[in-house]
Parts: structure tokens; C-alpha cells; sequence
């Protein structure tokens, strides 16, 4: 536990600090915290919880990760399509109070509805290799107890959507776009075959 | 007069002590007290998400959404059905949804409003009392030299989804081989800025698999349009765009492009060149006539000489009439485009503001944020997203925090990632609007 607390993601001061000076100016008033975080939904979906493959539900994460992860996106040391560019218009208070919204909300595992037919279906016999695969590579060291836990530096991935886990995975072993990562994760990863994360997708996407 | 004052007096004169009123709000009505009323007129990206969200900050409140048709299709992603790679029945939704969150349903027209009388007629022959009006009917067409009901059973616009779309669909799967496409762009501001480009990106896909030797030739009323440089790097790297063996042709406004007149008999659009009339001959054309407001807020008074409806930014209420806030396409939103994120951010700022307004609150601070994908192939997406506020110093316009295009000259995976995250935009704001 003592490691967890010291392990960091990023080091994200310098990039708050620029991001305060793209943020409202002092005379005007921050929208509240359903106002900022609603406006989220169109892509994470009513609360956080998406209901696209492709997009991570975000409801019930710990805020101070998502603060993270949001000024890794405004710098661009997280890689991204349209997050990098949508993080710029928040100042770091606004940045607060959307990830104390979400951190309120209540998780809900990935389901696919009616109207989806391009979500990727969980494998059992891949995920089924993806949890060996998770233990060879001590993924289950920070993702305890199947990929549920979760802490100021570790996202929930159980039951996170597979085709959004897929492409973080691929995104990470992609030398091209310098995915940050804490250095024991990166050990991890390197220890793993580009199918063998995609197994490990299978696996935390199964689990509740 | 608000409600909140009107309830306050009745209170008063009843000899209740005023300082008990401050404290009734957020407590259950008293019996026979009546319900604070919201009605919704259309149910479409902006309505229906004003309706749910009402319902989910005050459940106090009645909110009765009025919608035409029953079952709903979406614009976004209609153009893949268009080009033959979707099924119609993904882009199908219905109001259930909406019906658990409490909100009252009537599959009805609103013909009329009345602003002073604070209320709206139906073609059924309804007549609802509001405290609060939502107008989102999206848009409606101008009407155009030739383009008349009899003309639109040949020549389709497709710009509403619905069984225009699947025509389209087939009339382009009925084109021989060497057939043109012609395509009609309108002039600004109209739904969907990116929509005419991104139809005619996947309809030139289906000609490169099917029909090699059709070409498609886009007539714009526009010097420049939406995401071109971004559109126009991908039509090169997929369909030769540029070349002499280019599938795709864009003439600009100033080119020659804009089209005045429509013959369906000839299957022809003419346009204007220099004074000179030039007439371009299609074996199937897709005309996009010139967008106004919906008809109910025009008829209701809510536009102005530009055809759109003139709103306070801060809350998207009228400036023409007090009580009423118009959403989405058909209001003029200060510089965000007419798209369904856009409609959606707005409802949520209006929802927020009726809420206030009707518990006796100033409406807080809004913010904004659009974001869009297009399609140039079933593995190409690219997108648009943007932040913005409300300024008191720019009132006639809101404030661009942060905005950007997708970068130029990305390698394929990020175009594939965006296109499916295109399909998952699309499942999401869907749930947001109707689960």
C-alpha cells in the first residue's frame, strides 16, 4: 500500500499552472459541477456511464485521477484524438469540479444496447489466457483484485467497455505515441506480446 | 409575472406568514397545489434531452415533451445508410426512455403557440398550459425555384432522417456504372455544417467498390465549408481528389457551384456562372435546400430577418418572448454550428436554467462544448471539438475557450480509432437523449 501511494503518474504542476491561464478570468463565475460535468455525457454517456464501446465510462472514478489524466490531456503527454483539445477549455478549478462529479457517481459495468452492433464481444477462452497473462506480468500487483480496484492512481478496468481497453492497450505498446505510464506498469506491459494484452482486454472486460 | 411570485401571493393573501414560503420550495407540493409546467415541442437531440434532464434535477416538475412521430431516427451516422454500410433500424429510436424519467409523452403537432396566453395548440386538438416553452423543432427548408412536393418525390434532400434517407440509399444502388452524382450543398448556416461532405466522402466510397466509373460532383453555393482541408486531404489519399481520375468534384459558389434552380423532369440543377445559366444533368442528385428555423418557431414569432431564432446565451430563452427558450438548430447560438452535441449542450443549459427559474433562482453560469465526427470512409473518421462560454462583453456571441480539428496527415490507426469512436459518440449521446 505504502508503494501505491508514492508510485505517480506524471508529474502534472507545470501543466496546471499553464492550463489557469486559459481558464476564465476572475470576473466570471465557474459554472457548477453538473453544468461542466454534463456536458461530458454526449460521449460518456448520462452520469458517466457510456454506453459506447469505444468510450470509458467514467462514474466512480477517484477525482484525483481523473484530474490527472485531464491535465496529461491538456498538455498532450497523454496521447489522445479530441480529449488533448477539449481539456484546454477548462481551468484547473473547472477541471476540480468535473472530476468531483464523476468521483460521485455510482460505477456500472459495460453493457451494450440494443442499437450497438459494433461493440467487440468478450471472449472467454482469450480471457481466460488474458488472466495468466496478468499474472506473469504482475498486472494484478496495482489492479488488485481482478482489475476492480481502484486508487488515486489506478483506474477500475473491471468491466470497463473491451473495445476502449483494447485500444489503450494497443496505444501502449505503440512506441509512436509515448503512453505515460508508472515505470513498474511499463515493465508490465513490456513483458507482454501485443496478444497477449489483447487477451488481457478480454480479461478485465469480463470481469464485474 | 413568474410562477414562483404568482404562488407567492396566493400564499400571502391566504394569510399564510411569508417567511414560511422562502422554505416551501423543495418540499412536496401542498395538496391541490398546482405542478410547475414545462412543455417540450419536438423531440429531437435538444428536446428530448431538456425533457430527461429537467425531470433528473427536479422531479417537482411536469414536463410534457409534444413530438410528431413516434419513432425517432437520428441524422448523425444516417449518412452510412446512405452509402449501403447501415442498417435504417440502428438510426431508430422511441420515446420509452424518456417516459421513465416521468416525462409525459404526446405524439401530437404543436400548431400554434400563444405567448401571452402561455400555452400551445395540437393538430389533435390539444391545448397545454406551460410555465415554461421549449422550442426544438431543428430546421425546415426554404422554398426553392423548382424544388416543389411534386420535384422532391424524384429528387430527395435527405437532410431530415427518415424515409429519405433509405430513397436516397436506393436510388444511388440503382445508378449504373459511369452514372453522376450530383450533390447540392447549401449556403450558411444549415444543420450539420460538416453533413454535405462527409455524405458525399461515403457515397464516393460505395462508387470506388461498386461503380468505378461514376463520378460524384458536389455544386456548393459556398467558397469554402467545414473541415475542407481535412476533406480534402482524405479525398486525395482515397479517391484521387486532385487528379484527372479524381471519383469527386467540389465547384465553389464563387466556381460556378451555386445552384438556382432545380428541373426533376430533366433530373437537372442549373447553375449560376457569370450571369450565365449552366445546366448539370445527374442520374441521381441529392439537392440540400437553403435551412430556415422550424415552421412552428417562425409561425410563433421566435425569428428574426435572419430566419433564426434570437437568444439570451446565457440561457437560450428568446429574446423575442419572455418564458420561452429555443434549442438546437433552430435557434441562433452564436457561432456554435447547428450539430446534435451543440443541441444537446444547449439542453442541458436550458434545463438547468427553467430549473432555477422555476424554484425562484437566477440560472448559473452556462457551458458549452461541441463535439463531431465525420466519415470519409468506413475506416476514416475525423472529428471537431470545441469549449466554449458565455461573455457578457460579446453577448451576440459565445466564447471559444479551446477548439481544433483532428490533425492533418494522421497515420491510419487514428483515423480508424476515430471512426469507431464516431459509433460510440453515437451509442452514448443516444442513451443520453433516450434511455
Amino acid at each position: 500500500m505504502q508503494q501505491r501511494k508514492i508510485r505517480m503518474l506524471t508529474a502534472v504542476g507545470g501543466v496546471l499552472a499553464g492550463m489557469m491561464l486559459l481558464g476564465a478570468s476572475a470576473a466570471q463565475a465557474d459554472a457548477t459541477g453538473p453544468m461542466l460535468a454534463n456536458t461530458c455525457a454526449g460521449c460518456h454517456g448520462t452520469n458517466g456511464i457510456s454506453a459506447g464501446p469505444a468510450m470509458p465510462t467514467i462514474a466512480g472514478m477517484p477525482a484525483k485521477y481523473l484530474k490527472a489524466v485531464m491535465a496529461d490531456f491538456a498538455s498532450g503527454k497523454r496521447p489522445s484524438t479530441i480529449m488533448g483539445r477539449l481539456a484546454k477549455g477548462y481551468s484547473e478549478a473547472e477541471i476540480a469540479l468535473i472530476a468531483d462529479e464523476f468521483a460521485k457517481q455510482k460505477w456500472q459495468n459495460a453493457k451494450s444496447g440494443p442499437q450497438s452492433k459494433m461493440a467487440t464481444a468478450v471472449n472467454a477462452k482469450l480471457a481466460k489466457e488474458g488472466e495468466k497473462a496478468t499474472k506473469g506480468a504482475k498486472c494484478d500487483k496495482c489492479h488488485e483484485d481482478n482489475g476492480v480496484f481502484q486508487d488515486d492512481d489506478t483506474p477500475r478496468v473491471a468491466g470497463q467497455w473491451l473495445d476502449y481497453l483494447r485500444f489503450k492497450v494497443q496505444d501502449l505498446k505503440n512506441p509512436e505515441l509515448k503512453v505515460p505510464q508508472a515505470e513498474k506498469m511499463k515493465t508490465g506491459i513490456d513483458k507482454l506480446s501485443a496478444e497477449q494484452l489483447e487477451a488481457v482486454a478480454h480479461f478485465y472486460a469480463s470481469q464485474k | 409575472m413568474t410562477n414562483l411570485t404568482r404562488r407567492s401571493f396566493i400564499k400571502l393573501s391566504s394569510g399564510v406568514a411569508a417567511v414560511s414560503l422562502t422554505s416551501s420550495f423543495g418540499v412536496p407540493a401542498i395538496a391541490g397545489e398546482a405542478k410547475q409546467k414545462v412543455v417540450v415541442v419536438g423531440g429531437g437531440y435538444g428536446g428530448a434531452v431538456v425533457a430527461k434532464y429537467i425531470r433528473m434535477a427536479d422531479p417537482k416538475v411536469q414536463v410534457t415533451l409534444v413530438e410528431k412521430n413516434a419513432d425517432y431516427y437520428s441524422c448523425p451516422l444516417s449518412n452510412w445508410v446512405v452509402a449501403g454500410f447501415r442498417d435504417m433500424a440502428l438510426q431508430k429510436w422511441n420515446y420509452e426512455g424518456l417516459k421513465k424519467h416521468g416525462v409525459e409523452v404526446v405524439i401530437d403537432e404543436v400548431t400554434a403557440i400563444d405567448p401571452a396566453g402561455k400555452s400551445v395548440a395540437t393538430a389533435g386538438g390539444k391545448k397545454l398550459a406551460y410555465d415554461a416553452l421549449v422550442v426544438a423543432p431543428g430546421v425546415d427548408f426554404k422554398d426553392f425555384p423548382g424544388y416543389d412536393a411534386e420535384a422532391q418525390k424524384k429528387i430527395v434532400h435527405a437532410w431530415k432522417a427518415g424515409p429519405d434517407t433509405v430513397t436516397l440509399a436506393k436510388q444511388i444502388a440503382a445508378m449504373q456504372d459511369g452514372d453522376t452524382f450530383i450533390l447540392v450543398a447549401p449556403a450558411d448556416p444549415y444543420r450539420c455544417p460538416p453533413g454535405p461532405y462527409e455524405r458525399a466522402s461515403l457515397v464516393a466510397h460505395y462508387l470506388k467498390k461498386n461503380k468505378p466509373k461514376s463520378k460524384l460532383l458536389i455544386l456548393d453555393a459556398k467558397p469554402k465549408f467545414s473541415k475542407q482541408g481535412l476533406f480534402q486531404e482524405g479525398w486525395t489519399q482515397l479517391y484521387g481528389f486532385g487528379s484527372d481520375n479524381s471519383i469527386i468534384k467540389w465547384v465553389s459558389g464563387a466556381e460556378g457551384g451555386k445552384v438556382v434552380r432545380v428541373d426533376a423532369k430533366e433530373m437537372a440543377v442549373y447553375t449560376d456562372n457569370n450571369g450565365f445559366e449552366e445546366k448539370h444533368v445527374g442520374a441521381c442528385i441529392n439537392f440540400i435546400p437553403p435551412n430556415t428555423a422550424g415552421k412552428i418557431a417562425i409561425a410563433a414569432g421566435l425569428t428574426n430577418e435572419s430566419g433564426w431564432c434570437p437568444v439570451h446565451l446565457n440561457t437560450f430563452e428568446s429574446k423575442q418572448h419572455k418564458g420561452i427558450f429555443v434549442v438546437g438548430d433552430s435557434s441562433a447560438s452564436g457561432g456554435m454550428p447547428k450539430s446534435g452535441y451543440a443541441a444537446n449542450s444547449q439542453a442541458k443549459v436550458v434545463a438547468a436554467a427553467i430549473v432555477a427559474r422555476l424554484n425562484g433562482k437566477e440560472p448559473g453560469e452556462p457551458s458549452y462544448v461541441n463535439t463531431c465526427y465525420s466519415m470519409l470512409s468506413p475506416d476514416y473518421g475525423i472529428s471537431v471539438a470545441a469549449v466554449w462560454k458565455y461573455d457578457p462583453a460579446t453577448p451576440d456571441k459565445v466564447k471559444e475557450i479551446s477548439s481544433g480539428v483532428s490533425p492533418s496527415k494522421a497515420p491510419d490507426f487514428i483515423r480508424k480509432q476515430e471512426a469507431l469512436y464516431n459509433e460510440s459518440w453515437y451509442q452514448s449521446i443516444m442513451a443520453d437523449t433516450f434511455s
